[in-house]
């Protein structure tokens, strides 16, 4: 007999390293004789997409094109540390270590600007692809490249190093700042199980994720897609069956992952609502994703044919035996 | 030792082989063509996916001997003339690729899905790299860059 159940699942999740251990990342930036901008920072690219979702950063701050942003972010040799790719942490902490750097740049162009063009600070002016303009005249205008032939290129360098501010909990109490900033998720899906086999059917699925501010909404659904076919996996599939301390399921014949087969289409909904210490309020969300999601398979469970189940991966055969236990 | 010939990427070539070589090191370490990946090793995970004959193998699978006289496609075969293949766009336009581990044999099945059946329905297109694991991106937008791709191919237009 086919059941059919639904469950939710509500997550928060503490981003970065947390407990007051030091969490630093590190920016350089600099405009060189052609009036390039480059930034320096060392946080990876492992597909989470920090590559273009940090270099939106800086090319917000400058009015230039993300795509004129040299974004220089592997290199041991030329960038500063910007800590582990862990933690969901590059976004708020490296994105605001690009910031900061990027905004003291700029304040050096603004002021260089000011100078040359004889303009006091009461003048607002505008930043737009590489020129410096005045708001109320913008025939009154300079290039960077003109600034860089005009000083020392070693003042349009700069660095800038942003820390996390957490501290540690005191475990009697419960008190403290352990991790800086939170995210908040949600997951609900529904699902069909064969009383027969155990066999579990995810038919429909609804992800939600707050992430203080969208960067780049095409990156953030492909971590929820790719957050959820993981949990799926966690929660269904997944055994290492470590047996004495060696892992028994030790490829991917008997590590069973989701298939493109077994993926579903998840209705992802995304949630701003800026953070006011993240660089235009957004916040790493790599982990957090995949969180809510086995509780609510779990809680579906639960709904369809009456079972808590407490262990995970939820494998047909466990399903089918905890089903027969309550009869 | 062993000579053997093979037509890969277009290109005729001669190339001395291992009896007990697999085509998956002739092409990663004879014609250092590393875009092809090795993850599993034993048929599993699909990221060694080559086309030999127009067919779909994955070359952790099949002896270097096996391939004599045959033709072998490469992910760096798939575009044409420096350019790229339209499922290779289509995967950077839809943000198909995360890691990028994957792709190169992603891409391969894809290919030879294509070519057989230019018309896929979302679930044909599931079934047909159903055989290449994806850690990171949980295939929503690969099976949407393989039917986008398939729609480009029909209407180059667009
Ligand atoms: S390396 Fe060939 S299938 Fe995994
Ligand atoms: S993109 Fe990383 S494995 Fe598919």
């Amino acid at each position: 007999m086919k059941k059919s159940g639904k469950g939710i699942g509500i997550m928060f999740y503490g981003t970065g390293y947390g407990n007051g251990y030091p969490d630093v990342s590190r920016a350089k930036a600099k405009i060189d004789h052609t009036g390039r901008f480059t930034i320096y920072s060392g946080a990876c690219e492992v597909g989470q997409g920090a590559k273009t979702a940090l270099a939106q950063i800086p090319a917000e701050i400058l009015g230039i094109s993300t795509k004129d942003v040299i974004f220089d972010h592997e290199d041991t040799k030329t960038t500063l540390d910007a800590g582990t790719c862990a933690a969901s942490r590059q976004t708020y902490n490296t994105g605001n270590a690009m910031k900061l750097t990027s905004e003291s740049l700029k304040k050096i162009l603004e002021n260089k600007a000011r100078e040359i063009l004889n303009l006091n600070k009461e003048q607002t002016l505008i930043f737009n692809d590489h020129h410096i303009y005045q708001k109320a005249d913008p025939s009154k205008q300079i290039s960077f490249k003109q600034i860089a032939g005009s000083c020392d290129l070693k003042e349009l360098e700069i660095e800038e190093v942003f820390q996390a501010v957490t501290t540690e909990m005191n475990e009697e109490t419960g008190e403290g700042n352990p991790y800086w900033p939170y995210t908040f998720g949600a997951c609900g899906v529904e699902v069909e199980i064969d009383t027969e086999t155990g066999g579990l059917d995810i038919t429909n699925a609804i992800l939600v994720q707050d992430v203080g501010r969208a960067v780049n909404p095409k990156l953030i659904e492909g971590q929820m897609d790719g957050g959820f076919a993981m949990a799926q996996g966690y929660a269904l599939l997944e055994d290492l069956n470590i047996v004495k301390g060696e892992i028994k399921h030790h490829n991917f014949t008997k590590y069973l992952i989701p298939t493109a087969l077994d993926a579903v289409e998840v209705k992802k909904i995304i949630v701003e609502d800026p953070e006011s210490s993240a660089p235009f309020g957004a916040k790493g969300i790599g982990e957090p994703v995949m969180i809510p999601v086995a509780p609510a398979i779990l809680n579906a469970i639960y709904d369809a044919v009456g079972v808590r189940i407490t262990e995970i991966p939820v494998t047909p055969e466990k399903l089918l035996k905890a089903i027969k236990e309550v009869g | 030792m062993k000579t053997i010939n093979m037509k890969i990427n277009g290109t005729e070539r001669q190339i001395e082989i291992d009896e007990n070589e697999r085509l998956l090191d002739v092409i990663r370490e004879g014609f250092h063509l590393t875009g092809t990946k090795e993850g599993c090793g034993e048929g599993e995970c699909g990221v060694c996916s080559v086309l030999l004959d127009g067919k779909l193998v994955n070359a952790c699978m099949i002896m270097a001997f096996q391939a004599a006289d045959r033709e072998v496609i490469t992910i760096e075969g798939v575009g044409k003339d420096g350019g790229l293949d339209p499922i290779q766009q289509a995967f950077i336009d839809t943000g198909a690729v995360q890691c990028g581990f994957c792709t190169p044999g992603m891409i391969l099945s894809a290919k030879a899905l294509l070519l057989k059946n230019p018309t896929p329905s979302k679930q044909e297109i599931r079934r047909g790299i159903s055989g290449n694991l994806c850690r990171c991106t949980g295939y929503e937008k690969i099976v949407e860059a393989v039917a986008l791709a398939s729609d480009r191919m029909r209407n180059p237009e667009q």
